[in-house]
């Protein structure tokens, strides 16, 4: 019997779908447009690939589904329970002005309007003390007013909850004898961090999300159960770890960043098999760009992260993400400059090249006409791409208001592009602290293997790698994770007079709840490994640095512990106080479930048969006039192939650019590396 | 000469723009007052040879227009050929650096090839500057000398040598030496940040392209900013206020009037009308008070276009000497930002009969109050500054924002209940709206903010620096104006005192006391007849306005 897992990623305008088989390593890969109902998409995909469900071991899915409900405010109607006197929190929210310059500034608008925001009289202390116990009548009133009100969903947020979930407890279950079939989230289920309104907005947007999340996926549990699926079907998580249907449904707010978590992951992983632990994992799709790093064979986590304007208090990748890809619309600005994205086309009617009607230029009509795509042989053939309508377009929009040629305006389109993607990497990079020389560039996504060489030489990157199945490398990503659960914990604590028993007992009670979460959502496996973090800062800083604990830290004193922190708040602000007082302001422990990894597969060697499947004209800005470039398929280059730039790369679902004064190679698993050529 | 084509004048364009993010990085990464790398209180830019400015970080939109005339003054004061490669220079003083003396410029002259081409320039708040009040913004200074010590174009940094015995004096006379000293090698880290990536976009298009190109784009956003201020009806409008007082002659509120001419494509504001120099530290120098209006005049027009020394062009600014937004020597003005807020706010309103569309009514400016016990055998001694955010003006085509922090304070976020009850022996009662005296109209004022705090243990002082006290955020158009900030003492107690004073400070607070402060909403915008059904149904499902 074979061993198929699935890696199945919903993403904004393709379901990909990638099999792996256990015993042979083969990959196949299937894509379809994510149009219409997202349970129909997911099982054609299965049929597509000929998979027998009642032997497939396991399927792990990504989705994009609770960003898009919160980025399209399509969410549950929700009511807020919370405490006297603070019910305008969750609108107030921190008062800063993000843009300084905008006298029309204003923050996201509530997603619980204030009728829907009902105050009970409780009160904890920063201790966790009761000060004020709950009223129950209140409470129960509270829970008919909402009943009255037909919200869909309850969140439960009290001050303080994060020391002492006793009250939102007790109100939990006050709300399952009243009303059972409303679905609640409190707070301190979702996060034991401080600060109200970033752990208010976090549980309003698990239950916003709640609802539609578990018909999907509960719909889906079905179908597959109908179908005599046996094996388990996992969630990718915004951590980069996966979870169960269970969690997944109780706290849809993890997994927000499903979707790109599968590529950073996959790159880490392709990292580890190619000896390169320094990793800038690039995504370039239709519409975004999504950068991380991956130091030392990890991605860059970070304990919060804002969509769409608003916080959310859970453990998650470093992923920046900006408004640039094919899709991106080129544009003039106020003074004449000319501005490419962040707004991009939908795809309906996408680029005006796709000739379905969009009139506006973008940087995939740009490629067109530069000759780096092949109009009949866009995505395999499935689409093909009008010159006529992307010339009309770049004519109009661009070439004719600044007096250039077509070809000009095309080549300058594509260059800005470009550098907005390259001050991106440089930014996350510097900004966390590294140069950007230290690391090889993984491009992926559609759109990724036409920018890869431009950010080669714009950053100085050693190279850049363009995997194998590039638009679908995400999906083989999902493949790569394992089972992940995080707890964290505030607990404000002066470092000087906190002694290593001390640490060791939080991080006791820190461990056995993990251990708790982790079980009950199922994920038990044989292996499993555990880590600590410190959230840990200088006296009087606001911002944390994330510091691991060992467990030989844990020993006589604290002072590794201590010396840490001045390492790493070195490598993030450059900077070391070690005479500073500092404190612990959180602490975080996370386990994984470790699970078997796919093991790249060799490709047959070169063989000395001739790639080339043509030539085309292209320009690229900076190089005089049109240069001849062979045009080389991807599926015939065995592994030691090399190619010289100029030359173009195509294979089903993505086109490759080598640049002049550039190789590309075929690695021995069918990766293309490009490099500079040596002079 | 060939015009430098429009693709390569672009890239160019981001590149400086890039450069100054860049410095932006390298300052929050490096600073150790928190005023920097949380508040954000501080602006960078890049400069031409001749001190107009090429490109802007972030930062308060104030400082970065005060950045060119700084350079420029450096330039006058030392000559163009007074600079060497590798000098990093200090400037405050408020005539001819903008703001006040704890706003320190540090800027690098940048050279390529033996040529002076460009400067890299930052503003930022320091920690301390040794006035008469720690960490600066003093409430009640009589001259520009009782606020700190003044840099007039001083080389720190001489051709790369740094100088030793003027860094020690400088940390000898403040009263954080390892904050400022952290903070001075940020800033320099900076400055050089920005030369750096300057001198690697010279290496690859060479000096002389960049200038020109610049030059393309400076005429560029000239014309467009012309075009721009072409579309506002010709005439001359006018706006004044009375500010509450200067912070030493307490009974005596002060008039800012300004005038904004607008004659084809070209604007004039003329602040003739102003009171002149008043004796407390609410003076707005001059340099300061034409960039602010700089900044208004773009985020009205041209609100997206990253900014350079173009855009403003087409705007005279002017004042008579020696009034409270042209203070002269030795005025003082270390709480300068209280008319800083005003010259926005009244430009504003005063463009308001010519381009109703895009002009908000006003917000409420300023609250900012200290929590604090120094004598410790009352307890341990703590401090806690907290500014009370407080309600936006209508927009002529929306509600105002409700509970944001006056324009001034930037993207200063306030602090979390959960966090002051962990920190501070205070207790938060309610953070909630202030549902009384936001402004009616179309479209109403946003709301203040009520913030109420019980003692938690004896002998807490407090004190609040207000503005609002007298005069209202005023509504436009029909819009009623909003209420006035307060703070109400020992509240529900016999004791009980309303608190109207602009700068105050009282307590002793025992526990068990309760203290409230409250800010007040923006004003509103159009007739309230006109208000839409649907907003009105909004406001009394919500509670926002009781049924009559």
């Amino acid at each position: 019997m074979s061993r198929q897992r699935l890696a199945i990623d919903v993403g904004g305008t393709f379901v990909d779908f990638v099999s792996l088989d256990e015993e042979t390593g083969e990959i196949r890969i299937e894509k379809s447009p994510s149009f219409g109902s997202l349970e129909a998409r997911f099982f054609e995909g299965i049929d597509s690939l000929a998979l027998d469900l009642t032997a497939l071991k396991t399927i792990i899915h990504g989705s994009t589904m609770v960003i898009n409900t919160i980025v399209q405010e399509k969410g549950a109607r929700v009511g807020l329970i919370t405490t006297k006197g603070f019910r305008d929190v969750l609108e107030l929210g921190r008062g800063n002005r993000e843009e300084i310059y905008n006298l029309f500034y204003r923050p996201p608008a509530p997603l619980v309007e204030r009728y829907l925001r009902l105050e009970v009289s409780e009160r904890l202390d920063a201790r966790g003390e009761i000060v004020k116990p709950l009223d129950e009548r209140e409470a129960r009133a509270a829970v008919q007013e909402l009943k009255a009100e037909a919200v869909e969903g309850i969140a439960v947020v009290f001050l303080h909850s994060y020391v002492n979930p006793v009250h939102e407890e007790r109100m939990r279950e006050l709300v399952e004898a009243a009303w059972p079939e409303v679905a609640v989230s409190i707070s301190s289920e979702i996060c034991r961090e401080w600060r109200e309104f970033e752990r208010s907005s976090t549980t309003v947007l698990n239950a916003y999300t709640k609802p539609k999340l578990a018909r999907y996926l509960s719909a889906i549990g079905n179908a597959l159960a109908r179908r005599r699926f046996g094996g388990t079907l996992s969630i990718m998580q915004s951590s980069g770890g996966i979870t169960s249907l269970r969690a997944a449904r109780e706290g849809p707010i993890r997994t927000i960043a499903s979707g790109p978590a599968g590529g950073v992951i996959g790159a880490a992983a392709l990292g580890r098999q190619l000896g390169a632990g320094n990793l800038v994992a690039a995504d370039v799709g239709g519409t975004t760009f999504d950068v991380a790093l991956i130091t030392n064979g990890k991605p860059l986590e970070q304990t919060e992260h804002r969509i769409n304007r608003r916080p959310v208090l859970q453990p998650t990748i470093d992923i920046v993400s900006i408004g640039a890809g094919g899709g991106s619309i080129a544009w003039l600005d106020d003074s004449g400059g000319l501005r490419i994205g962040p707004r991009s086309v939908e795809a309906d009617p996408g680029p005006a090249c796709f000739d379905m009607g969009g009139k506006e230029a973008t940087v995939t009509d740009a490629q067109l006409l530069l000759g780096y795509l092949d109009p009949d042989y866009y995505l395999g053939e499935r689409l093909r791409l009008n010159r006529n309508r992307a010339e009309l377009a770049i004519h109009e929009r661009v070439a004719a208001p600044l007096e250039l040629s077509l070809l000009d305006a095309a080549a300058g389109i594509v260059h800005l592009a470009n550098m907005n993607m390259a001050y991106a990497i440089r930014n996350i990079t510097i900004e966390r602290g590294y140069d950007p020389r230290e690391f090889s560039l993984v491009c992926y996504g559609g759109g990724g293997g036409l920018f890869a060489g431009f950010l080669l030489n714009e950053l100085g990157v050693a190279s850049a790698i363009i995997p194998m199945n590039p638009a679908t490398f995400s999906a083989w990503g999902l493949l790569n994770a394992d089972y992940r659960e995080d707890y964290a914990q505030t607990c404000l604590r002066s470092f000087d007079d906190l002694s290593a028993e001390e640490l060791k007992e939080e991080l006791d009670s820190l461990e056995s709840e993990v251990r708790r979460r982790f079980a009950r959502n199922g994920l038990a496996t044989d292996e499993a490994a555990l880590a600590f973090h410190a959230a840990m800062r200088y006296h009087g800083q606001e911002h944390t640095v994330k510091v691991p604990i060992f467990t030989g830290d844990l020993g006589a004193d604290l002072s590794a512990l201590r010396r840490r922190l001045d390492d790493y708040h070195e490598q993030a602000y450059s900077l070391r106080l070690p005479e500073s007082a500092a404190e612990i302001v959180s602490l975080q422990a996370s386990i994984l479930g470790i699970l078997g990894k796919p093991v790249l597969k060799p490709v047959a060697a070169e063989n000395g048969q001739p790639a080339i499947k043509g030539k085309r004209d292209i320009v690229v800005r900076g190089y005089a006039g049109e240069m001849r470039a062979a045009v080389h398929g991807r599926e015939r280059m065995g592994s030691g192939a090399k190619v010289e730039g100029p030359a173009i790369i195509e294979e089903w679902t993505s086109t490759a650019l080598i640049l002049p004064d550039q190789q590309a190679a075929v690695d021995a698993y069918g990766n293309l590396i490009i490099k500079r050529a040596q002079p | 000469m060939s015009k430098i084509d429009p693709i390569t004048t672009q890239v160019i364009r981001n590149a400086l723009k890039a450069a100054a993010d860049e410095m932006m990085i390298s300052l929050i990464k490096t600073a150790h007052n928190p005023l920097i790398y949380e508040v954000q209180d501080f602006g960078l830019a890049i400069t031409n040879h001749r001190g107009e400015m090429l490109a802007e970080g972030s930062g308060l939109p104030g400082f970065m227009g005060c950045l060119g005339p700084t350079v420029r003054s450096g330039i006058r004061e030392l000559g163009a050929d007074g600079f060497a490669a590798g000098d990093i220079l200090l400037a405050n003083e408020p005539f001819e650096t903008g703001t006040h003396i704890s706003d320190t410029a540090v800027y690098m002259p940048i050279f390529y090839e033996g040529k002076l081409v460009a400067f890299s320039a930052l503003m930022a708040h320091w920690a301390d500057i040794g006035g008469k009040t720690p960490g600066g913004w003093c409430p009640d200074t009589t001259d520009v000398h009782q606020e700190g010590l003044i840099f007039f174009h001083d080389k720190l940094v001489d051709a790369g040598a740094l100088n030793q015995t003027f860094m020690r004096f400088i940390l000898k006379n403040v009263r954080f030496p390892d904050l400022v000293h952290g903070d001075l090698n940020a800033m320099i880290a900076a400055c050089r940040t920005g030369a750096k990536r300057y001198l690697a976009l010279c290496e690859r298009y060479g000096a002389d392209t960049i200038q020109r190109a610049m030059d393309q784009v400076f005429d560029q956003s000239e014309a467009m900013m012309r075009a721009k201020i072409a579309e506002i009806p010709d005439g001359s409008y006018s706006a004044r206020v009375f500010m509450d007082h200067d912070g030493v002659a307490l009974d005596k509120p002060y008039k800012i009037a300004v005038t904004v001419d607008v004659l084809g494509d070209e604007m004039r504001i003329d602040w003739t009308g102003t009171a002149g120099a008043v004796s407390g530290p609410t003076n707005h120098p001059f340099i300061g008070t034409v960039a602010m209006s700089e900044t208004v005049l773009k985020s009205l027009t041209m609100p997206h276009d990253p900014m350079n020394h173009g855009h403003t062009r087409p705007l005279t600014v002017t004042a008579p000497d020696n009034t409270a937004v042209s203070p002269l020597y030795p005025a003082p003005t270390d709480s300068y930002g209280y008319v800083a807020e005003m010259v926005v706010h009244l430009i504003v309103k005063a463009l308001s009969d010519a381009i109703p569309d895009r002009c908000p009514a006003a917000s409420y400016q300023m609250f900012g109050c200290v929590f604090y016990r120094m004598d410790p055998r009352h307890g341990e001694p703590f401090i806690f500054i907290e500014p009370l955010d407080g309600g936006g003006g209508a927009f002529p085509h929306a509600d105002g924002p409700s509970g944001l922090v006056f324009v001034g304070n930037g993207n200063a976020p306030n602090t979390p209940t959960e966090v002051i009850e962990k920190r501070y022996p205070l207790r938060v009662l309610r953070h909630t709206f202030n549902l009384d005296g936001a402004g009616e109209g179309k479209y109403r004022g946003g709301f203040g903010v009520i913030r109420e705090y019980e003692m938690l243990e004896d002998n807490i002082l407090i004190q609040t620096m207000n503005e609002n006290t007298i005069d209202r955020p005023w509504g436009l158009h029909g819009g009623g104006g909003a209420g006035l900030s307060r703070a109400i003492a020992w509240a529900g107690s016999e004791r009980e005192e309303i608190i109207t004073q602009r700068v105050y400070l009282y307590g002793p607070f025992d526990k068990g006391d309760i203290v409230t402060q409250i800010s007040t909403g923006g004003g509103g915008w159009g007739d309230p007849a006109d208000r839409d059904e649907a907003l009105i149904q909004y406001d009394l499902r919500n509670g926002y306005v009781k049924p009559e």
